[in-house]
């Protein structure tokens, strides 16, 4: 065993103790966004599980691919009732242009509104009636609509930019074309490299907004992948370690936003997303007349943020958790940057350097994810790097810049090296971006002068890639998984 | 129906409960011998409680060594416990072990029917107090179990000591508990405000819908209840089951009777076998007239928690259907074990039988020493109507309707207090009233509701 796996393995057993927070599933709690603060663990619907925000370039027109999850650790064989977009909860992905990225504020804010109806209350068969051919069909019995409006935040002037509808969740017979040979017996299709390659469900749910956006939202295969049992299991490491997202499914919500609608790609914005729910009056002592016009509603208040992964479960105190959730990231540099700067987990992995991390606090303060709209688009990861029908894209790593995958920057020369920059995570995050071992060998090297960067190799947990490939086309993450034949233990 | 009503509270990962009826705590000497043992002056656990048997083995008083003694139970939530009770033992600071530990005795409690867990739980507290005097947490989680235990000016006090140091929304939550409890209403409901305007979710949702409820706002309730269901999580799926079943409820006293059982069918789709759920289940059939096939289900409730509100929906449903003889063993049981499983209900029921009217106001004088919520001054009333002191029972019964709450027993018991004060016009309104809604009353109360209104 080397040196600094053991110190990982230490580091990580002292996290264990330290940071274990009260949820009712303690060994889960340090999985990306999957389990961060107390008070939104129960939550699923508004809880977020990870936010991504890359460089897309279609026909020549280049993107910036957003998206947002929701409900951690969805098991799909639990049934398709209990998960689907919640009605009433504001989904709001930003994005900050300009001098609003140092200040953490959004210049644009994307909204998602949806909807649920049901084409027949007067039975049991809540999600489905029959073998659905094409979404939103007759066979289709809760239909889940939604409206994407961008907000811009300085002027208050909101655009609708369209509507989508939400494929069905993935049950097996009653949703046979997400599933290998359109057959619901079989395991859920991987990822694939085309558009025309994409399940039919897929395909019918994206849809064309105005003024050039696409947009997605429906249930996906959970693309975060880490041995997240290992490490609270006394930081025992296993080679080979256990995806603990292997098999379970998420709701994503992806938006293709054209640069051009940001301001052009001559800049860097910064991304994260937040849920909201509405307060309600308690007691209701107003004159009928009054109640006519008035609901119960109050303004919405944020119960979830997400910006980059495993801040406020890896750095964040317990104490902080909460009130992270529901602050803006014009509070992070006041509230969150000790944590940033004099992260807790470097000490606890024994790291070199401790204290006055100014390169982690460059990535989290504030905590949006940071992009370079400069570059050319990603690399994107599919089914690995020897899959024959939907190989990584050459120059692909899971660890960004630490693996090599880095791209030019036309704006921004960080590391004097000519403009080069992370190819992934923390220059953006892309869906396969191994963020767990990215900001574990982060914390254990020291970037703070670009002069002399002290990078140690490649440190994780021996879960190198999801249990399902990727997409390589909108919306990235791969078709969730069969509730027929997939349930955990 | 006097929803006695177990309003229970979820927060966060930390269930709590202010189950007014679920968690009234059985007496018996052996464990008050146990507890005399164990120091604790009050406390009482139902006669072969699991939480009792592991108190008993602990052979010690301190509160860490008793939060860490093993409790038997084979089933998942037990072996989360004994995970925990290793993990505490083993840390060097097993304040979050024995906070988390504190919670999952909450939780086997409401899930067990065994208020002997809420002792354990406070004993984490107290041993969290050891660990690290003045913490909140532990303060919180003691706050819970007081209001648990019904002792509420108890938990009053320590809620608004929470509320002043750091004002979180289960401190905000815990002090409307409290206050909700002790019949003030309005200063419950500025408490919840705080709670949901700082984290509008499940729980805050389930306490704004209660106070719409118990103020009259049936519509209001339903829509706040809805927003609470939605906010559920199958990784809670008791909190989850208790706001579908409280919906049905709402949904049954508006008359929306498909509603009633979709919402009674979603509470137990996330909690197979959940008796509150059962309960309501049970009292829609029966409101649509289906007595043989509410017994089955009233029968598995009963069973499942075997108090006397869920009895006496047994045994009218075992009249209705004929069985007499099984519904007089129900009521037997009731008599015996009603005074301390639940003595609001219990006086309640005799002062509806025409039973033992002494004994019936003894019990309500003494649960409004502990709590002056409208249900207890109903109550109260209706043991003082039975032993023929009108007067003073018109005046609990008006503090009983303070609140404009709409309910049919709270209307039914005012009809009849006011039919005997000769104030027909007020005793026909009230009752008219209960009529409306009578789907919320008992087979036996509607009967007697039918006659009331005939002589009137």
């Amino acid at each position: 065993m080397n040196t600094l796996l053991r110190k990982v393995q230490r580091g990580a057993a002292l996290l264990l103790l330290a940071l274990l927070p009260g949820t009712l599933l303690p060994s889960l709690v340090f999985a990306s966004s999957h389990m961060d603060a107390p008070l939104i663990t129960l939550d699923p619907a508004a809880n977020t599980t990870d936010v991504y925000a890359f460089v897309d370039q279609d026909n020549g027109q280049k993107f910036l691919t957003v998206a947002l999850g929701v409900y951690p650790f969805e098991e799909p064989g639990i049934g398709p009732n209990k998960y689907n977009f919640d009605d009433n909860v504001l989904y709001q992905i930003h994005v900050a242009t300009g001098r609003d990225v140092a200040a953490g504020r959004a210049t644009f804010s994307y909204q998602l509104r949806f909807k649920t109806t049901f084409k027949n209350k007067n039975t049991i068969l809540q999600s489905y009636l029959g073998v659905i051919q094409n979404v939103g069909d007759a066979g289709q019995n809760l239909v889940q609509t939604y409206t994407v409006t961008k907000l811009d935040n300085r002027n208050g002037r909101k655009t609708l930019l369209g509507s989508g509808i939400v494929p069905p969740n993935n049950q097996g017979n009653a949703t046979p074309y997400y599933n290998q040979g359109d057959n619901g017996e079989n395991p859920a299709k991987d990822g694939v490299a085309t558009e025309a390659e994409l399940d039919r469900y897929t395909k019918e749910s994206i849809a064309q907004l105005g003024n050039g956006y696409t947009a997605f939202a429906g249930q996906r295969d959970d693309g975060f992948y880490s041995d997240i049992q290992a490490v609270f299991d006394l930081a025992s490491l296993r080679n080979p370690g256990k995806d603990s997202q292997g098999g379970f499914n998420l709701h994503l919500m992806a938006l293709e936003i054209p640069v051009r609608e940001l301001g052009g790609d001559q800049q860097l914005v910064g991304v994260y997303a937040t849920t909201s729910r509405r307060s309600v009056r308690v007691l209701d002592d107003r004159r009928d007349d009054d109640k006519k016009e008035n609901k119960n509603n109050g303004p919405f208040v944020q119960v979830a943020r997400q910006g980059n992964p495993l801040f406020n479960e890896g750095l964040v105190a317990i104490a902080d958790k909460d009130v992270y959730s529901r602050t803006s990231p014009t509070q992070d540099n006041q509230l969150f940057r000790k944590y940033a700067e004099t992260p807790e987990l470097a000490a606890l992995l024994n790291a070199a350097v401790q204290t006055n991390r100014t390169d982690i606090a460059g990535i989290y303060i504030p905590d949006l994810i940071k992009v370079d709209l400069s570059t050319t688009g990603v690399r994107f990861a599919g089914g690995g790097a020897g899959n024959p029908m939907n190989p990584d894209d050459p120059g692909y790593s899971r660890l960004s810049i630490f693996g090599g995958d880095v791209l030019r920057s036309n704006i921004q020369d960080p590391f004097h090296n000519g403009g080069f920059i992370p190819g992934g995570w923390p220059n953006g995050r892309r869906f396969g971006d191994d963020v767990l071992d990215i900001a574990v060998t982060a914390l254990v090297s020291d970037l703070r002068d670009p002069d002399h960067l002290i990078i140690h190799s490649p440190i994780g947990d021996n879960v190198d890639k999801n249990d399902m490939a990727f997409s390589k086309v909108f919306p990235y993450e791969s078709t969730p998984q069969n509730a027929r034949n997939h349930q955990h233990p | 129906m006097t929803e006695g009503m177990g309003q229970k509270i979820v927060m966060g990962k930390k269930h709590i409960i202010t189950n007014f009826v679920n968690l009234r705590i059985a007496l018996a000497p052996a464990a008050l011998a146990l507890l005399g043992f164990t120091g604790w002056s009050v406390a009482k656990l139902r006669p072969g409680s699991k939480a009792s048997v592991a108190i008993a083995g602990s052979r010690t008083t301190t509160p860490c060594a008793l939060a860490l003694a093993p409790t038997p139970g084979n089933e998942g939530i037990d072996g989360e416990i004994a995970r925990l009770q290793q993990q505490a033992k083993r840390a060097s600071d097993p304040s979050r072990a024995l906070e988390q530990l504190g919670w999952l005795f909450v939780k086997k409690a409401r899930l067990s029917y065994d208020a002997g867990y809420y002792k354990l739980a406070e004993q984490c507290a107290a041993c969290m107090e050891t660990k690290q005097a003045n913490s909140a947490e532990a303060l919180l989680l003691r706050g819970h179990v007081l209001d648990s235990l019904h002792r509420f000016a108890e938990a009053e006090k320590l809620a608004r000591e929470l509320v002043a140091r750091r004002g979180l929304p289960f401190d905000f939550g815990l002090l409307g508990d409290t206050l909700m409890e002790q019949g003030r209403v309005r200063d419950a409901a500025a408490a919840y405000q705080k709670m949901v305007d700082l984290r509008p979710d499940l729980q805050s949702y389930t306490r704004a819908a209660h106070v719409r409820w118990l103020t009259g706002d049936l519509k209001g309730a339903i829509e706040l209840m809805r927003l609470a269901a939605t906010a559920g999580s199958p990784r809670d799926p008791e909190s989850a089951a208790w706001a579908y079943t409280r919906l049905a409820l709402y949904e049954l006293q508006a008359g929306e009777i498909t509603r009633a059982l979709a919402a009674s069918d979603a509470a137990l789709s996330f909690q197979t076998d959940y008796a509150a759920a059962l309960l309501v289940c049970g009292r829609t059939l029966m409101a649509q007239g289906k007595a043989t096939e509410a017994v089955e289900i009233l029968k598995r409730a009963a069973s499942l928690n075997p108090l006397p509100e869920y009895q006496w929906h047994l045994a009218d449903a075992l009249r209705a259907t004929g069985n007499v003889a099984a519904a007089q063993l129900i009521e037997d049981e009731i008599l015996q074990r009603g005074a301390v499983n639940d003595p609001r209900t219990l006086a309640l029921y005799l002062g509806t039988r025409g039973e033992q009217p002494e004994m019936a106001l003894r019990l309500a004088e003494e649960e409004l020493r502990l709590r002056q919520d409208v249900f207890t001054h109903d109550a109260l009333a209706w043991s003082l109507a039975a032993l023929g002191r009108i007067p003073e029972a018109s005046g609990q019964m008006k503090l009983a309707l303070a609140e404009g709450t709409k309910d049919a027993r709270l209307y039914f018991h005012a009809g009849v207090i006011a039919n005997r004060l000769g104030q027909k016009h007020e005793a026909r309104k009230w009752c008219k009233d209960a009529a409306g809604i009578a789907q919320m009353l008992l087979p036996s109360e509607r009967t007697e509701l039918r006659r009331q209104l005939a002589k009137l």
